[in-house]
C-alpha cells in the first residue's frame, strides 16, 4: 500500500515543473488542453441538418473543430476550468497532503504488523509519565518525586525530564476528550511520533520554500516523508522526545529563516517560542543554539551582517534563553554551562557589530580610525574568547554517556542505509545553493557541514542530519529536474520551427537525465520502505518468528512476565533486574524496581551488578542487604534466546 | 418479559433481609415419603438435584412447600429451582420465606402447579448451585503435587418436614478419595452413595465430610463489568472486563516453566478456558492493560463462537489476571421496535466457562442519546443503581447508562433481561447533522479568510490584477457567445436555403443582429473598464472588436450571397465557387480571434 502510495506521490511531483516555469508553461498548457478538450467532445461539433433536397456542400468538418473549441471551453473538466493560479495551489494542496499521509502511514508497519503497543525501553518511561500527568494534572506531575524507581533513592520526575512531549501528548488527549473523542491515551502516544512526522513534511515544505523555491520544498517534503534515518525514531509506538524534536527544531528553523529574512520582531518572537518547545522536549536542543549563533557569524564574516539579523537573533537569544531556563532540567544551564556560551558571545559580538556600524556611519573616517584602532584589541580579546567557547562546544552532543550501542560512529553502510540517494543528492544540493548565495541558504549549508560531521560522530545524531539530507537533496532533485525538464520541453517545440541550439542531442540528454532522476527516484522509495519494514518497525517487547510449518510464531514472554508481576505480587513489592528492562517493568507492571534506563546512579547501578554476578549465597545477601522481594532474569537457554 | 413473576431464583445472602414480607407457615403436614439426593463434585461447584416424593398427611389441601437450606451451605448458596417431575421445562416459582420460630433458617416456598389435596403425592426435583463450597485442603500445594478439596455438607436432606426414606449420592471428580464420612457409606469408582436412611426428624443435621481429589480448574471470576452499548446504526458493541483468580490450591514454592511445559504437572492450574460468544459476535478482541494477547484461537461454528482464551501466563492457585474481551453485535437480532418504543433483549451474563463462577457483575446499558423511560426487567433480582451518563464520539448531552449489579452467579443465570426505552428516531439525525453543520463552519470560515481581505494595509497591484482577472473572465464568456452566434447564423442560412423561407429567416437574422449587438456593447464596456487597468489589454480587446467587425461583414456578404442564390439571381456553381472563398475569410479571421484571444 504504501509502495503504491510513494510512487504515486513521486509521479505527481513530475507536472509539478509546472509552477517553476509559469511564464513558459501558461501559454502551452492552455493550447495543449484545448487540444485535448478537441478530441474529448467530438459530439459537440453540431452539424447543419443535411436535408436531401440540396446540392450544396456543407463546409468540411475541420474549419467546424476550431470554431466550436472556443465554445467548448465551458465544458472543461474542472481542474482545468480553474485560473492557473488555483491549478498550481490545488496541485501543492494535493502534493503535500499525500506526503503527509504516506509519512503517517508508512509509520504504521508495527501496529499493523503485531498492535498498537509502545516499543522498546524509553518509550515505556515518556508513556508512563504522560499516563501520570493525564491522570493527575501538571502540578503534581512537575512536583512529582517517583518512588517506583532507584529504590530507595527514588527519583525526581519533574525536575528530570524535558516535558514537552508528555504535555503534548496530554493537551491532545484533553482536546480530544474535551470533543468528547473518548480515544485511550495509549493510542494517542502510539501514533504521536507518526502524526509529528505528518506535521514536519508540512515544515520542511515550508522550510525549503524559504531557502530555495516551491518546487524544491515539494520535493523536500516528499523525501523527508519517507526517509529512514527519520522513520527509525518515529515509528508508530516509538513514543520518544526525538518524536516530536525533529518536527520541533525544523519549526524553529523556518521561523527563523523568516525573522532573517523579514528582520521582524514577530517571527523573532514566534521562532523564540519555537525554540522553547524544542528545549521543553528534547536535549538536542543544545545543536540548534549553537548552529544560530554560528549562522550569524557566518553572516557577519561574509559581510552580510545586517539591521535584520541583529533585530533576528537578539529577539531569538535573548526571549529564547529566557524561555528556556522555564524547564526545571535546562534550569541555569543556558547562562552557566559552556555548551550555551557560543550563543552568548555572538550575542555580544552583534551589539558591538551593531555599534560599530553606528559609529560609523555618525564619525568622520578620521576619527573612526582611532577610535577602531583602541577597541579591536578588546574585540580582538572577545572574538578569541567566543572561539575557544566554539572549540569547547564542539564535543557537547558526544560528551553523554557513551556506553550504549546508539552512541557509536557511524558506519558507512548505515549512512546509506537510512538515506540512500540522499547521500549523494546532498552535495548537488550544495552546490545549488552556493549558486546563489543567500543569507537563508548559508544556514542550511552550515547546518548540513555540521550535522554531517555530528552523524559521523554519532549514529544516533543520524536523526539530525537527515532532515537536512532531505532539504538539499530536494533542492538537488528539483533543480536538476527544472533544468532538464526544460530542455525537454525546448526541444519539441524547436523540432516544429528551425532549430537554433548551442548543442546537439540536448533533448536526448535531457530524456536520458530526467530517466535517471525518476529511476533514483523510485528506488529511493523501494529503499525506503524495505528499510522501513524490515528495520525499524520491531516493536520489541514482542517478537514473532516463522514456525517450521510458515506459521508465525509469536513469543511474548516479556509482557508474560511483566503482568504476572502487576497481578500477583504484592504492591510494594521491589524488582531487582538489569537496568534495561528497568522502564518497562515500572510501566507494565507497575512494581518498584531498583535501576532503570535513566542510568543516573552508577554506584548503584554497579550494585546491582555486583549481586547479579555474584554467587548465590553472596547474592542473596546483597539482595536482602537492598530490600529485594524479587529478580527478574532473562534467560533464553532452552530456546535459543540470548540472555542475560 | 413474561417470566418475572413466573420462574424466580432467589439468592440466600441477597434477600435475606428484605424478604420478610413473604412470611408463611411450614404448610400443613407434609411428609417426605422418599427423598433421592445427588451432589455432584465434579467441578468445582456443588450441585445439587433433589428428587423430592412430598405427601400430604394433613386434612387440608396445600399449594406450596418449603425447601430449607442447609446451614452449613447457607452462605454459598447462588441458585436454587423446582420443577415437578412430569414436567422439566415448566419451572416452579420458588420465593424466600420465612417462618416464625425458624428464624435463622433459609426457606423457600415453593408454590406448586395445582393443590395437593389430602393424601395425594407429588414428586418435585429441586436444582441447586452452590459456589466456593468445596475448600482446598492442604491450602498449599507445590507444582507437581495434585490438587486435594475438602466438601463439609449434611449427610440428610435437610427439610422442615420429617423424612421416610432418603438416598444420597455423591458424585466426585477422580476415584481417589483421601477420606469420607463412613456412615452408611458405599464407595463405587467414582461416587458414594449414603442410606438409605429410614425416618429422619425435620431440620437433621449429620456431618458429611469428603475428602478427595479435585483437580478441575477452580476458576473464578472476582469481578465482571459487561459494557453493552447500543447504537441504533445497527450496532451493539460489547465489552467485558474480567478480574479473575484460581480459587484453589495456593502454589507453594516456585513454578518452573521448564517442568510445566516438559511434565504434565500442575494439574490444577489453568492454562486456558473457552468463552462461547453469540453467534453474530464479530470484530472479537481480547486484551489487557498492557496490549494484545497474543495466545488465543477463535473458533467461529454455526451456533457460536467460541473464543479459547490463554491467559498470558498458566493460573496457578492464587494467582490473578485480569483481561478485557470485546465484541460486536448486530443490533436486529437483540433490538425490538414499534415505533419509537425500543426493546432490547440481551443476557444479563454469557457464558465465560464451563461450571463457572462469578462472584459479581456489573452490567452497563449504554442507550443512544436521547432515550427516555427506561425500564429494566431481569429474571431473578438484581441491585439496580442510579443512572450515568456516558459521553463518547459526537455526544452533546451524554448517553443514559443503566447500571445493574449481581453477586454469586453460575450457568443457571444465562437468562435474557429485557430493557425497554423510547427513543425518537428523529433525533437519530443529530450526530450526522452535527458534523456536517461541523464542516460548514469549517468550509465557511476557509472561504470567509480567502475571500475577504484581512490586510490593514492595501495591495493595489494584486487587487488590479484580480480586478482585471475578472474582466477577462467576463470578456472570454461574451466572446465565447458571440463566435457561437456565428454558427447560428451559418445554421439559419443553410436553413434559409433549403426551405427558402425568407421571412422566417430575416426574422431570425434579426434576432441574432440584436443578440450580436448587444454582446458587441457588452464587450465595449469591458474594453472601456480594462482601459482603466491596462491600456495593454484594451488595445488588444479593440482589435478583437475589429477582427469581429470583419467577420460580421464577411458573415453578411454571405448572406446577401444566399440570398442572391435562393432568389435564382446566381448560379449554383458560382455560388458555391463564392461561398468558399467567404467560409476561408471567415475561417482566417476566427483563427486571428483564437490566438488574440489566448494572449488576453
Amino acid at each position: 500500500m504504501t509502495v503504491s502510495g510513494l510512487q504515486g506521490k513521486l509521479s505527481s511531483t513530475c507536472p509539478k515543473t509546472c509552477p517553476i516555469l509559469p511564464n513558459l508553461q501558461k501559454s502551452k498548457s492552455k493550447a495543449c488542453c484545448k487540444r485535448k478538450t478537441e478530441n474529448k467532445h467530438p459530439g459537440c461539433d453540431r452539424r447543419p441538418p443535411a436535408s436531401a433536397n440540396t446540392t450544396y456542400q456543407d463546409p468540411p468538418p475541420k474549419s467546424r473543430t476550431i470554431k466550436m473549441s472556443t465554445a467548448v471551453r465551458g465544458k472543461l473538466p474542472w481542474p482545468l476550468k480553474m485560473s492557473y493560479d488555483k491549478q498550481d495551489t490545488l496541485l501543492k494542496l494535493f502534493v503535500l497532503s499525500i506526503a503527509a499521509v504516506l509519512s503517517f502511514s508508512t509509520r504504521l508497519f508495527s501496529v499493523l504488523r503485531f498492535e498498537s503497543v509502545i516499543h522498546e525501553f524509553d518509550p515505556y518511561f515518556n508513556y508512563r509519565t504522560t499516563w501520570f500527568l493525564t491522570e493527575e494534572g501538571f502540578y503534581s506531575f512537575h512536583n512529582w518525586f517517583d518512588d517506583r524507581a532507584w529504590y530507595p533513592l527514588g527519583r525526581i520526575i519533574g525536575g528530570t525530564i524535558y516535558p514537552g512531549l508528555m504535555v503534548t501528548s496530554a493537551t491532545l488527549y484533553h482536546v480530544l476528550h474535551f470533543f468528547n473523542i473518548t480515544i485511550d491515551i495509549r493510542n494517542v502516544c502510539v501514533f504521536l511520533a507518526p502524526l509529528f512526522s505528518s506535521l514536519t513534511t508540512l515544515v520542511t515544505y515550508h522550510l525549503t520554500k524559504e531557502l530555495k523555491d516551491v518546487s524544491s520544498g515539494l520535493v523536500a517534503a516528499a523525501m523527508i516523508a519517507a526517509v529512514p534515518g527519520y522513520i527509525s525514531r518515529s515509528v508508530a509506538g516509538s513514543y520518544d522526545n526525538e518524536g516530536i524534536a525533529i518536527f520541533c527544531m525544523l519549526l524553529t528553523y523556518l521561523l527563523w529563516i523568516k525573522a532573517v529574512k523579514t528582520g521582524s520582531l514577530f517571527w523573532g518572537a514566534m521562532c523564540a517560542l519555537a525554540y522553547f518547545y524544542m528545549v521543553s522536549s528534547w536535549g538536542g536542543y543544545v545543536f540548534l543554539i549553537n548552529l544560530i549563533p554560528l549562522h550569524v557569524l557566518a553572516l557577519m564574516a561574509t559581510g552580510r551582517f545586517s539591521h535584520r539579523i541583529y533585530v533576528a537573533y537578539s529577539a531569538v537569544y535573548s526571549l529564547g534563553t529566557l524561555l528556556s531556563m522555564q524547564i526545571s532540567f535546562v534550569g541555569f544551564q543556558p547562562v552557566q554551562s559552556s555548551e550555551h556560551m557560543a550563543a552568548l558571545g555572538v550575542f555580544g559580538l552583534c551589539q558591538i557589530h551593531s555599534f560599530i556600524d553606528y559609529l560609523r556611519a555618525k564619525l568622520s573616517k578620521e576619527y573612526f580610525e582611532i577610535l577602531f584602532r583602541t577597541m579591536a584589541l578588546f574585540v580582538g580579546t572577545a572574538v578569541t574568547g567566543v572561539g575557544a567557547v566554539l572549540m569547547a562546544s564542539g564535543s557537547i552532543l558526544q560528551l553523554r554517556c557513551l556506553n550504549v550501542s546508539e552512541h557509536q560512529p557511524t558506519t558507512w553502510s548505515s549512512f546509506y542505509c537510512d538515506l540512500q540517494m540522499l547521500v549523494f543528492m546532498f552535495p548537488v544540493g550544495l552546490y545549488y545553493c552556493f549558486c546563489r548565495l543567500t543569507d537563508a541558504n548559508i544556514f542550511i549549508v552550515i547546518y548540513g557541514i555540521t550535522s554531517i560531521y555530528f552523524a559521523g560522530v554519532m549514529v544516533r545524531l543520524m536523526l539530525v542530519l537527515a532532515p537536512v539530507m532531505c532539504i538539499l537533496s530536494g533542492i538537488g532533485v528539483s533543480g536538476i529536474l527544472s533544468t532538464y525538464m526544460k530542455n525537454l520541453d525546448i526541444s519539441k517545440v524547436q523540432k516544429k520551427t528551425k532549430k537554433t541550439e548551442n548543442y546537439p542531442i540536448k533533448n536526448e540528454v535531457a530524456s536520458v537525465v530526467i530517466m535517471m532522476m525518476s529511476l533514483f527516484l523510485i528506488t529511493y522509495t523501494f529503499h525506503c520502505t524495505w528499510v522501513t519494514s524490515e528495520a525499524y518497525s520491531s516493536p520489541s517487547i514482542v517478537l514473532s518468528a516463522r514456525g517450521g510449518d510458515g506459521s508465525r510464531i509469536i513469543f511474548d514472554d516479556f509482557r508474560e512476565a511483566y503482568y504476572w508481576l502487576r497481578h500477583n505480587t504484592p504492591e510494594d513489592a521491589k524488582v531487582m533486574s538489569w537496568w534495561d528492562y528497568g522502564y518497562q517493568i515500572t510501566a507494565m507492571a507497575n512494581r518498584t524496581i531498583l535501576v532503570d534506563n535513566n542510568t543516573w546512579n552508577n554506584t548503584h547501578i554497579s550494585r546491582v551488578g555486583q549481586a547479579m554476578a555474584s554467587s548465590e549465597e553472596h547474592a542473596y545477601e546483597i539482595m536482602r542487604e537492598l530490600d529485594v522481594n524479587y529478580v527478574l532474569v532473562i534467560f533464553g537457554g532452552l530456546t535459543g534466546y540470548s540472555s542475560d | 418479559m413474561n417470566r418475572v413473576g413466573y420462574e424466580l431464583v432467589i439468592f440466600g445472602a441477597l434477600l435475606a433481609s428484605c424478604c420478610t414480607a413473604n412470611q408463611g407457615a411450614l404448610g400443613g403436614d407434609l411428609v417426605n415419603t422418599a427423598v433421592n439426593r445427588q451432589i455432584d463434585l465434579t467441578s468445582q461447584l456443588a450441585k445439587f438435584t433433589t428428587t423430592i416424593t412430598l405427601e400430604n398427611a394433613g386434612k387440608t389441601a396445600t399449594t406450596s412447600f418449603v425447601l430449607a437450606i442447609d446451614p452449613s451451605l447457607r452462605d454459598r448458596l447462588s441458585f436454587i429451582g423446582a420443577t415437578t417431575k412430569d414436567d422439566d421445562a415448566e419451572k416452579l416459582p420458588v420465593t424466600q420465606t420465612t417462618v416464625p420460630g425458624r428464624t435463622t433458617d433459609i426457606l423457600f416456598r415453593v408454590d406448586l402447579p395445582k393443590a395437593l389435596g389430602a393424601g395425594q403425592s407429588t414428586t418435585v426435583n429441586v436444582e441447586e448451585s452452590y459456589t466456593h463450597a468445596q475448600t482446598p485442603f492442604p491450602a498449599q500445594i507445590t507444582q507437581a503435587e495434585d490438587q486435594l478439596v475438602l466438601f463439609k455438607g449434611n449427610l440428610h436432606f435437610y427439610s422442615p418436614y420429617k423424612t421416610q426414606s432418603e438416598t444420597t449420592t455423591v458424585k466426585l471428580a477422580s476415584s481417589k478419595v483421601e477420606s469420607h464420612t463412613k456412615t452408611k457409606a458405599k464407595v463405587e469408582d467414582s461416587s458414594i452413595v449414603y442410606g438409605p436412611f429410614e425416618n429422619v426428624e425435620p431440620f437433621s443435621q449429620e456431618k458429611l465430610q469428603v475428602h478427595y481429589e479435585n483437580n478441575t480448574p477452580f476458576l473464578a471470576v472476582s469481578s465482571l463489568v459487561r459494557v453493552i452499548e447500543v447504537s441504533h446504526w445497527g450496532n451493539i458493541a460489547v465489552e467485558e472486563t474480567y478480574d479473575v483468580r484460581h480459587s484453589g490450591a495456593r502454589l507453594k514454592g516456585s513454578f518452573s516453566r521448564y517442568d510445566y511445559q516438559r511434565q504434565l504437572d500442575g494439574r490444577s492450574s489453568v492454562k486456558s478456558f473457552k468463552t462461547i460468544l453469540p453467534a453474530a459476535a464479530r470484530d472479537v478482541y481480547y486484551r489487557d492493560e498492557i496490549g494484545n494477547i497474543s495466545t488465543s484461537n477463535l473458533n467461529e461454528q454455526d451456533d457460536a463462537v467460541e473464543l479459547e482464551l490463554r491467559p498470558r501466563f498458566p493460573l496457578f492457585g492464587g494467582w490473578k489476571t485480569h483481561y478485557y474481551i470485546g465484541y460486536n453485535l448486530p443490533s436486529y437480532e437483540y433490538l425490538y421496535n414499534s415505533g419509537d418504543e425500543y426493546a432490547l433483549q440481551m443476557r444479563f451474563v454469557d457464558h465465560v466457562y464451563d461450571d463457572q463462577v462469578i462472584d459479581d457483575i456489573t452490567v452497563k446499558i449504554i442507550l443512544p442519546e436521547g432515550s427516555k423511560n427506561v425500564d429494566l426487567s431481569v429474571p431473578f433480582p438484581v441491585d439496580r443503581h442510579p443512572d450515568e451518563l456516558h459521553f463518547t464520539y459526537l455526544d452533546t448531552f451524554g448517553r443514559p447508562v443503566v447500571v445493574a449489579h449481581k453477586s454469586n452467579l453460575v450457568e443457571q443465570h444465562i437468562q435474557d433481561f429485557t430493557l425497554r426505552y423510547s427513543f425518537q428516531k428523529l433525533l437519530l439525525l443529530q450526530e450526522p447533522l452535527l458534523v456536517v453543520f461541523a464542516f460548514y463552519i469549517l468550509f465557511f470560515t476557509v472561504i470567509v479568510y480567502v475571500r475577504l481581505d484581512f490586510a490593514i494595509s492595501k495591495d493595489e497591484a494584486s487587487e488590479s490584477r484580480m480586478r482585471m482577472q475578472g474582466l477577462l473572465d467576463q470578456l472570454q464568456a461574451a466572446q465565447d457567445k458571440r463566435t457561437s452566434l456565428y454558427q447560428r447564423y451559418e445554421d439559419a442560412i443553410a436553413k434559409f436555403k433549403s426551405t427558402k423561407d425568407l421571412a422566417g429567416f430575416t426574422g431570425s437574422r434579426k434576432k441574432i443582429d440584436a443578440e450580436h449587438k448587444e454582446l458587441s456593447s457588452t464587450i465595449k464596456e469591458l474594453q472601456g473598464k480594462l482601459k482603466l487597468e491596462s491600456t495593454d489589454v484594451a488595445e488588444k480587446v479593440g482589435e478583437l472588436q475589429k477582427l469581429d467587425t470583419n467577420l460580421k461583414e464577411q458573415i453578411g456578404l454571405s448572406i446577401t450571397l444566399a440570398e442572391k442564390v435562393v432568389a435564382g439571381k446566381m448560379g449554383k456553381q458560382q455560388y458555391v465557387d463564392n461561398e468558399k472563398v467567404y467560409s476561408a475569410k471567415r475561417e482566417d479571421i476566427m483563427g486571428k480571434t483564437e490566438t488574440l484571444l489566448s494572449t488576453l
